[in-house]
């Protein structure tokens, strides 16, 4: 190869990448894939605004999300944010747009959005998120409902294996009530469950001094509610006010569904999970895969968001992150072929071929018409270059030629039959 | 038979008595004889693999769930800030993390401080402890003996970890505040806490079997 003269000097700035062919058609793919199911299930998408008021995305109920965003200015010094998730200008629309609509709303989503985080798993500062929201039912129907479609999305996407684990933010904060602990205690406890700590719990109780007993038993029993539905059992006798019964009845309740839809084999239950416990207000889930230590998908009901934007309204949905999902089946060995034309047809200029590849066109097959008008032999090595297995020539006595790795010989042109069957696909 | 889990140990002053818990806690482990070069290691019951790692990089093999399980300092696992959870304090490697300065230094309040010259090994810890006390530290990174610093004038604080004191003192240096107390700890990546979750339980309960009946 002779040197190439080329700028080094075009760095990208932290935070983004370029997807290339194969990355690209895999990111395509699995978009296609989720819409396909989404719809399936009813939900429609909409297509969001890339930035907003900061005030807008910036509501009290997500403030880990406010100190991520990418701020900006308008020409009249206004501040604006790049959307660092869709669920916020999802219930902005709700709120502002569809509130007087027939209900429930069934609304998906999919695209970038921004948020300043280390880069983790796959995530860069601007990553695809995917999403739906059901809007306008409080109950468990839905509950499971989204549950389920999460499930069924992740199959979609051909993971071969991932596990979904289902919390409720009622369970811990019945048992904060019970506790009736000091402000700051109840935080060190909050963030002792967060991290699993379980010793830490006692030490931290010994602090609290005079605990009931049965508030006791429940908070020390606590980090081991966790599995599958054998857990409700256990977790039935710590239940110390309605807050945790209630709880715990939706939880079993989803349990039941959920077998119902045929998914109960991925999922998970997990009354110790208290992660965003802000923003939730009822069921929570997060999917994981092999290998990849991070959460593919995480949502969870969250009754308090749209009344920040107009009438209140129930609410459950998920977002999932593509590019983890990308990265979580490759780990587990499904690989993204290079995409390449399932024929290379030489002379541009000759009317017979251009007409042959039009009409193969229309049958769905990939044809790349060379442009350089190559001879035959270049013509092969270019197309094994970039891995088109096919090439077809128009010879002037035997007629439409075609070559692969086997040989030469002739077609006749209009057996579709045969030419159907190079697609790649 | 499924994969070991994989658990990531500190290389240095932690790993004896992270090797000899989970021996207690019925692990075979790998001897010391293996214990030398190999970065990974195999447990004689293909129920455990061992990575050993720099200390500080254990939260970050459990992060990204290349490791399903760790053992570092609570000191390490503060400063790195990684999203793991922490299901065990382990009854070792006991030490603290403290703010020392020379032992003739004028005994006044560190509020008084004007912006002091911290060296550290611990710069996330540092900066928030003094941070927290309304002072703007500048802190000096080091990577190595942190003490020497306030003796050739690099500094005028140090943020360190302290055993016995007897290193400290060896520099005619005293401790001024605690930071953090420390001690081993147990982190789970938070995908295999849920993936493996019934081989990740039975380690916690066999560690926590040990860890109470010592003390």
């Amino acid at each position: 190869m002779p040197a190439q003269v080329f700028s080094l000097d075009r760095p990208l700035p932290e935070g983004v990448r370029d997807l290339l062919f194969a990355d690209a058609a895999a990111w395509r793919e699995l978009e296609s894939t989720l819409r396909q199911t989404w719809t399936a299930w009813g939900y429609r998408e909409i297509i969001l605004p890339a930035f907003e008021y900061a005030d807008t995305l910036a509501t009290d109920v997500g403030a880990e999300i406010d100190a991520e965003m990418y701020r900006f200015f308008d020409r009249q010094g206004r501040t604006l944010a790049l959307r660092p998730d869709m669920t916020i200008p999802t219930a902005r629309v709700v709120g502002t747009r569809l509130y007087d609509q027939p209900l429930p709303l069934r609304i998906a989503y999919v695209g970038s959005v921004f948020r300043y985080e280390p880069p983790r798993a796959g995530r860069q500062h601007e990553f695809g998120q995917a999403g739906v929201e059901l809007i306008g039912a409080a109950g468990r129907e839905a509950d499971a409902e989204s549950v389920a479609l999460a499930v069924a999305g992740l199959r979609a996407a051909g993971l071969p294996t991932f596990r979904i684990t289902v919390g409720h933010v009622g369970f811990f904060r019945g048992l904060l009530n019970a506790l009736a602990l000091p402000e700051k205690l109840a935080g060190q406890v909050r963030r002792a469950v967060d991290r699993k700590a379980e010793a830490e719990l006692a030490a931290l109780l010994v602090e609290a001094g005079s605990v009931a007993p049965a508030a006791r038993a429940a908070l020390l029993g606590l980090p081991r509610l966790t599995g599958g539905v054998e857990t409700f059992a256990a977790a039935r006798p710590l239940c110390l006010n309605a807050r945790m019964t209630n709880a715990l009845n939706d939880m079993e309740t989803v349990a039941e569904l959920l077998d119902a839809y045929g998914v109960a084999d991925v999922v998970t239950y997990d009354l110790a999970e208290v992660r965003d416990l802000d923003y939730y207000t009822g069921i929570t889930f997060e999917g994981f895969a092999p290998g990849l230590g991070f959460n593919l998908v995480s949502g969870g009901r969250y009754d308090d968001l749209i009344g920040h934007f107009g009438p209140p309204q129930p609410a459950v949905g998920w977002a999932l992150t593509l590019d983890r999902i990308l990265l979580a089946r490759e780990l587990q060995g499904v690989i993204q072929a290079e995409p390449a034309a399932d024929v290379l047809l030489g002379a541009a200029t000759c009317p017979a071929c251009l007409r042959w590849a039009a009409a193969a066109r229309a049958r769905g097959l990939q044809v790349e018409v060379d442009p350089l008008g190559l001879a035959p032999d270049e013509l092969w090595r270019s197309a094994c270059a970039r891995g088109i297995s096919r090439v077809v020539i128009h010879d002037r006595d035997q007629g439409l030629v075609v070559r692969n790795a086997a040989g030469q010989r002739t077609v006749v042109a209009d057996d579709w039959e045969e030419v159907l069957r190079w697609r790649n696909r | 038979m499924a994969e070991p889990l994989t658990i990531a140990l500190p290389k240095g002053r932690l790993t004896d008595g992270a090797l000899a818990l989970l021996a207690r806690a019925g692990y075979p482990v790998p001897s010391n004889g293996d214990n030398g070069r190999k970065l990974v290691l195999e447990g004689a019951d293909r129920r455990l693999r061992f990575i050993m790692a720099k200390p500080s990089d254990v939260p970050i093999f459990v992060e990204y769930g290349a490791a399903d399980l760790g053992i570092a300092g609570l000191d390490v696992v503060r400063e790195a800030e990684r999203d793991v959870y922490e299901p065990l304090r382990l009854p070792f490697g006991y030490c603290r993390l403290v703010v020392a300065g020379k032992a003739d230094r004028p005994d006044r309040p560190l509020r008084l401080e004007r912006s002091p010259r911290v060296a550290t090994k611990f710069p996330r810890l540092t900066e928030a402890f003094f941070r927290r006390r309304g002072l703007a530290p500048e802190l000096i990174v080091m990577s190595g003996s942190v003490e020497l610093a306030p003796l050739v004038a690099l500094a005028d604080l140090i943020v360190d970890l302290v055993q016995t004191g007897t290193t400290l003192r060896e520099n005619g240096l005293t401790e001024l505040r605690v930071v953090l107390e420390s001690q081993a700890v147990l982190i789970a990546n938070r995908a295999s806490y849920r993936l493996r979750a019934g081989e990740v339980r039975a380690l916690i309960d066999a560690l926590a079997a040990n860890v109470m009946s010592k003390t």
